[in-house]
């Protein structure tokens, strides 16, 4: 789905602050949506903690910076990291070049799968709170 | 020839002093992540003879070559003609700004400093909830990459500060400006005069930070110099914790990286070396060390402007680490611990700490 020019796909879900969500088994995927990384400008560097760190749903896990911007990364789920994608130690530009692929931040086994769909998710909600977000950082 | 520019009136002969040895290319941190010689101090010099010269021009297409530098005088350091490449490179770059050629993200840095009161453009100020008092001994000036993104190692400063009753407080400081000076401007004088009043508001005796290039731009910059007028010493964190004891100790392997603005351009190497003795007595020293220390690759703009560049120069330093086999680097700038940092891989497994942050952790362990 194309929100004003940000590639928002529908079956993904999302943290508030822009990271999506992928279920894959019994682990979750998750990255920097498109919105954030065209916001955010070139990467140039994403903390990657060592596996097996416990998350906190809510709780920053990790800092991202672009050459304008610091970022934390907020968990979006209860659980455990169980794998971050070593890619991005040399090439943290490829959140920018791919967002929902290449770009893949961490791997997190929830310790509750309900936990997942409590995320934002489906095309009508997306839109909504994608739309109100362009507003609130454009007047920004 | 009437010279055009300010740098060929103040440092022509300088310039013209360059031999072309090429001993600033074995030490040039630059030349080290690029390998590109005209990025180092000697292909510069070559550059601003050519504008001298009248056969090339100085433009946008120099921008890269001239604003990629991280001041870090390890050229000046080993320059048998003694060219003071740093103060021509700030000088070059503020001719560059008045013809309109500067580097986009230093022309970003000095609007933010025309409305923010840090580099950074953030809004919430820091308090690492500690009230500010009225009246105190010192003032620990924080600098804004210890507020705002290396919040961690400031708290371990200020815990270490409680934990020895030292009798401080912070201000509602503003950016010290000193680094418009090395990217093509001149030292925000309303921020300075802001520093100044809070500080002598005080009544300290001393201003400790533990920003190296806070401390120097409160030591040497005219804008600054009523501070000394009224008193008020200036020491960087490391001077004032020497001659204290912590009654911890580790038996880690453990190394020091020298900051380029505490260590070139300050002076300052025995004191943090007095305090990591103190509680690490196995300590190995980097193959670069004290004057000839390889930069991190933050300084002078390096690591907002060009941030490849500026973590392959980190990179670069990191392999000195690895070479000791230590466990533990050190150093006393939060710039450094940043860009060392974020740069450290993840098969590395050393860690990177400011020397606070790492005496607060043993102390910790202790209790």
């Amino acid at each position: 789905m194309q929100i004003e020019g940000y590639n928002m796909p529908d079956e993904l879900y999302y943290e508030e602050n822009h990271f999506w969500v992928r279920e894959e088994g019994d682990v979750v995927v998750m990255g920097m949506d498109d919105f954030a990384q065209a916001m955010a400008g070139e990467i140039v560097y994403v903390q990657l903690p060592d596996e097996g760190k416990q998350l906190k749903k809510g709780k920053k896990f990790a800092k991202l910076e672009s050459g304008k911007w610091l970022g934390k990364v907020y968990a979006p789920v209860n659980g455990e990291l169980v794998a971050v994608n070593e890619e991005l130690e040399t090439n943290p530009e490829l959140i920018n070049e791919d967002c929902y692929g290449k770009g893949w931040m961490y791997k997190i086994k929830p310790s509750d799968m309900a936990e997942v769909p409590e995320l934002i998710h489906g095309a009508e909600a997306v839109e909504k709170w994608v739309l109100a977000d362009i507003e609130k950082y454009a007047q920004e | 020839m009437e010279a055009k520019y300010d740098f060929e009136r103040k440092y022509r002969e300088q310039i013209l002093q360059c031999s072309r040895c090429g001993f600033c290319q074995a030490v040039c941190p630059v030349y080290g992540a690029t390998l590109r010689p005209a990025l180092n101090a000697r292909g510069k010099m070559l550059v601003l003879k050519e504008i001298m010269d009248g056969k090339i021009e100085l433009n946008d297409d120099l921008i890269e070559t001239l604003f990629q530098c991280t001041t870090c005088a390890s050229c000046f350091e080993n320059c048998p003609s003694g060219v003071r490449v740093p103060d021509i490179i700030k000088q070059v770059r503020k001719d560059m700004v008045n013809i309109g050629s500067c580097h986009p993200a230093f022309k970003g840095m000095h609007e933010v400093l025309e409305k923010h009161t840090n580099i950074y453009a953030e809004e919430e100020p820091e308090d690492f909830d500690r009230e500010h008092k009225t009246k105190a001994e010192y003032v620990f000036f924080v600098g804004c990459v210890g507020l705002y993104r290396e919040d961690e190692s400031t708290e371990a400063s200020l815990e270490l500060l409680d934990r020895l009753k030292v009798d401080y407080t912070l201000i509602d400081e503003v950016c010290c400006s000193g680094v418009l000076e090395d990217v093509g401007y001149e030292l925000n004088e309303d921020l300075a005069r802001t520093n100044i009043e809070r500080i002598l508001a005080t009544g300290a005796r001393a201003v400790i930070t533990g920003c190296p290039y806070c401390a120097r731009t409160f030591i040497n910059k005219p804008e600054y110099g009523e501070l000394k007028e009224k008193g008020v010493e200036v020491l960087h964190l490391s001077q004032f914790l020497k001659d204290f004891d912590f009654d911890v100790r580790t038996d880690k392997l453990v190394t020091y990286h020298d900051p380029c603005d505490l260590g070139r351009h300050c002076g300052i190497y025995n004191e943090p070396r007095e305090t990591i003795r103190k509680i690490a007595p196995n300590f190995v020293e980097l193959r670069h060390n004290r004057e000839n220390a390889l930069c991190c690759g933050a300084g002078g703009g390096v690591r907002g402007a060009y941030p490849k560049n500026s973590l392959a120069m980190a990179r670069r330093r990191l392999e000195e680490v690895e070479e000791t086999g230590a466990k533990i680097v050190l150093t006393e700038c939060n710039s450094c611990v940043h860009n060392l940092s974020n740069a450290k891989l993840r098969k590395q497994k050393f860690k990177v700490y400011n020397t606070t942050q790492f005496i607060n952790e043993l102390m910790d362990d202790a209790e």
